[in-house]
């Protein structure tokens, strides 16, 4: 136990006084941060655009239409009356400029025709902005035409807005579809980048005791399962520790954001909600993880002990990344239809069930039976795998040579 | 003598079709340097290797320290110099000791003052917070023998103890082995170099294609495998040597240049009547000496032939391992 317990101190200690795991612990918050706001922040990021409105109508639609695009936030409107060479001289001070843009109308606005000319015509908010405004205006203008009320126009002009609540253990929570989609996203990302980091860190400890040979020494004083165990359990520290440190800064960023985020920037948090993580759902996640690094991290280890360098070992453990590859990829279809036959079985088999589950369980609420069933398969899996890994992690760590094929690590796995 | 630290009785190991040894038996006194000898290939690293537990005997057993339990069971009592060397080359060097220590059962705060106190007397105080991939070959050796040997083992092996050091470094090992060897403790130690293991050995095995060939006190060695031998350096004029050595009457066996020669004498024959022969055809001597043959000499008449074939295996030592 003393030498099991040196090994983890040994595996720990030397990965947290790296300078890259210091890097990963500060750069980490900021990285997940960045991904999820920077969609947000490149589209919001424009602020007011200044254009004009071309106004070639015979009735007040023009000046109305201005009126309205003022109005909004997103728009400084000012009327021009169209004529010759107008356009030409709209079009040099875009060039120069003075304009973002400039919108023009006729009397065919009211057929739903109009058209913007702008230095950057790809911002998401000018557009749909625009094409709300407008066809608003049109609608109301046709309708009128048609001799409805204008009063009641405006009543039927209600916009919708759904709101979407999660609804988990017959009780409404407090989250919305937006929330439970970003955490399940969230959970994913985290999990499979995790457990493959931490994986591959495991086959590279495995992989240097055995370049340097040092191997030799460690398993003539201790079991070489233990010396598995050791690492397994000394880098899973790590990553654990890792998640602490994300944990709180994550916390701390997330208190100062209206520090941090400018003041237009506020309506961000409105884009991209940020869910409250509860208790059971931090249970799930670290539940899964550790499974899941156990029993990927077994295999890493296996596939480290049959390599004898570097090179080897990238194309060795690609059958064991690409599960989770495929577990990650799978997400995608999985947040669209948590409960599908597809994404169930997904979260029974004990390869895919790390990723599969907490993001199914983020996603959309689950009985509690199936979590117990997948978490007894996933446990009973990491026996068995560990128990094949260890006898090749066994016979391989004191091989050198050639990499055995799949006959020689079935023999391996019955001799040892 | 006193009770033997380590028996290895009729022990085999197979790899794949090929036979590394051969119901190969050992016993080491307590107390000695004892010398493991034989050619590249010749199952020296897999006998050490099952004596160290790593590898489990085929057929056969291991006993240490007069019981029948495994090298891994007695782990902390032995100090293990493998064949090839390595440490965590980003780890710090008193770092790298003291897990070690911790993987032979030592407790960090003994193992620490020890450390530092060996690290002192092998002029590495300096290094000991730099990383072991900072340090030349020659201290990083020192480092590994450090670990070998920091637990205060009863039992050191050491598997090609002499390899990739420099001669101040072989004299430094050579000095620490005999410190060693007075305080009680016991050396088992491989190698191919026979000067090195004439120089210290107390006892030796030759070993070759995994069987062995011949073991014992090297005094025994010497009388039993040695004949009568005759060292002669010429001065200049070597004279009608090449005939007189040829002569199968005078002469069994010889070996040697055009300065110097080593010879064996035939049975019977007295080696007065090769001086007064050589003198009489000429020859210049500056040394006619009647001696022990050397253990490099018996090394090379006993494996000779099993060297040559063993050279000649596809299976080498290398490509086993």
């Amino acid at each position: 136990m003393h030498k099991i317990w040196a090994v983890i101190r040994r595996e720990f200690v030397e990965r947290v006084r790296q300078k890259l795991f210091w890097v990963m612990a500060l750069l980490g918050p900021v990285f997940f941060g960045a991904i999820f706001l920077l969609p947000t922040l490149l589209m919001s990021k424009s602020g007011v655009k200044h254009i004009a409105v071309v106004d070639g109508t015979t009735t007040s639609l023009g000046a109305v239409a201005t009126r309205k695009l003022d109005s909004t936030k997103v728009f400084q409107a000012v009327r021009v009356i169209a004529g010759p060479n107008v356009l030409d001289s709209l079009t040099a001070r875009v060039d120069q400029k003075e304009l973002d843009g400039f919108l023009i109308i006729n009397d065919s606005l009211v057929l739903g025709k109009a058209e913007y000319r702008a230095s950057n015509v790809s911002s998401f908010t000018a557009q749909a902005t625009l094409e709300n405004s407008l066809s608003t205006l049109v609608n109301r203008v046709r309708l009128e035409q048609e001799g409805v009320d204008p009063r009641v126009v405006d009543r039927a002009q209600v916009r919708l807005a759904l709101e979407t609540h999660k609804i988990s253990g017959g009780k409404l929570t407090g989250e919305n579809a937006a929330q439970s989609f970003s955490l399940a996203y969230f959970m994913g990302i985290i999990l499979y980048m995790a457990i493959l980091l931490y994986g591959i860190n495991v086959m590279s400890s495995v992989l240097e005791e055995k370049t340097t040979r040092i191997v030799e020494v460690l398993v003539s004083s201790l079991k070489p399962f233990q010396l598995m165990l050791g690492k397994v359990i000394g880098v899973g520290a790590v990553s654990l520790f890792q998640f602490v440190i994300w944990g709180i800064s994550g916390r701390l960023i997330f208190s100062q954001r209206s520090r941090l985020l400018s003041d237009d920037l506020q309506g961000t948090e409105q884009v991209f909600q940020i869910p409250h993580v509860t208790l059971a759902t931090g249970g799930v996640f670290l539940a899964y993880f550790m499974g899941g690094f156990m029993l990927y991290s077994a295999m890493f280890a296996a596939v480290g002990a049959m390599s004898s360098n570097e090179q080897e070992a990238r194309q060795a453990q690609q059958p064991v990344s690409m599960l989770l590859v495929l577990s990650f990829i799978s997400m995608f279809a999985m947040l669209n239809d948590p409960g599908s036959t597809f994404a169930v079985t997904l979260s029974l088999v004990p390869f895919t069930a790390p990723i599969a589950m907490p993001v199914r369980w983020a996603a959309g609420s689950l009985p509690l039976s199936e979590v117990a069933l997948s978490l007894a398969i996933l446990f009973v899996s990491i026996i068995i795998v560990t128990w094949i890994a260890s006898r090749i992690y066994r016979v391989g760590i004191l091989m050198t040579g050639k990499r055995p094929n799949l006959k020689e690590l079935v023999r391996w796995v019955r001799a040892a | 003598m006193s009770t033997p630290i380590l028996i290895v009785d009729r022990v085999t190991k197979r790899f794949s079709g090929h036979t590394a040894v051969d119901g190969l038996s050992l016993t080491v006194p307590a107390g000695v340097i004892y010398g493991l000898l034989g050619p590249n290939g010749a199952g020296k690293s897999t006998t050490i290797r099952m004596i160290m537990n790593i590898y489990i005997p085929d057929g056969g057993t291991v006993r240490l320290f007069g019981d029948g339990a495994h090298g891994g069971d007695q782990s902390s009592r032995i100090g293990y110099l493998p064949e090839e060397r390595g440490l965590y080359p980003k780890m710090r060097v008193l770092d790298v000791l003291l897990f070690l220590a911790e993987m032979k059962g030592m407790d960090r705060r003994a193992a620490r003052a020890k450390a530092l106190s060996w690290l002192d007397r092998l002029g590495l105080h300096d290094w000991r917070l730099r990383k072991v991939n900072e340090l030349s070959k020659g201290m990083q050796q020192k480092v590994q023998f450090i670990s070998t040997i920091l637990h205060d083992p009863d039992l050191v092996v050491m598997d090609e103890a002499f390899s990739g050091l420099d001669p101040v470094n072989a004299q430094t090992l050579k000095d620490t082995l005999f410190d060693l060897r007075s305080r009680g403790k016991t050396i088992l130690l491989s190698t191919h170099i026979m000067e090195q293991a004439e120089k210290i050995c107390d006892h030796v095995a030759i070993i070759a294609r995994g069987k062995k060939l011949v073991d014992g006190s090297m005094a025994d060695i010497k009388r039993t495998h040695g004949g009568r031998h005759v060292l002669v350096g010429f001065d200049g004029a070597s004279g009608d040597a090449a005939r007189i050595f040829a002569d199968r009457r005078l002469v069994a066996k010889h070996d040697g240049s055009a300065q110097y020669a080593e010879l064996e004498l035939a049975p019977d024959a007295d080696a007065q009547e090769i001086l007064k022969a050589l003198i009489g055809s000429g020859a210049r001597l500056s040394r006619f000496e009647l001696a022990e043959p050397s253990l490099n000499k018996i090394f090379i008449d006993l494996v000779g032939p099993e060297a040559a074939r063993a050279a000649a295996q596809p299976g080498s030592e290398v490509a086993r391992a």
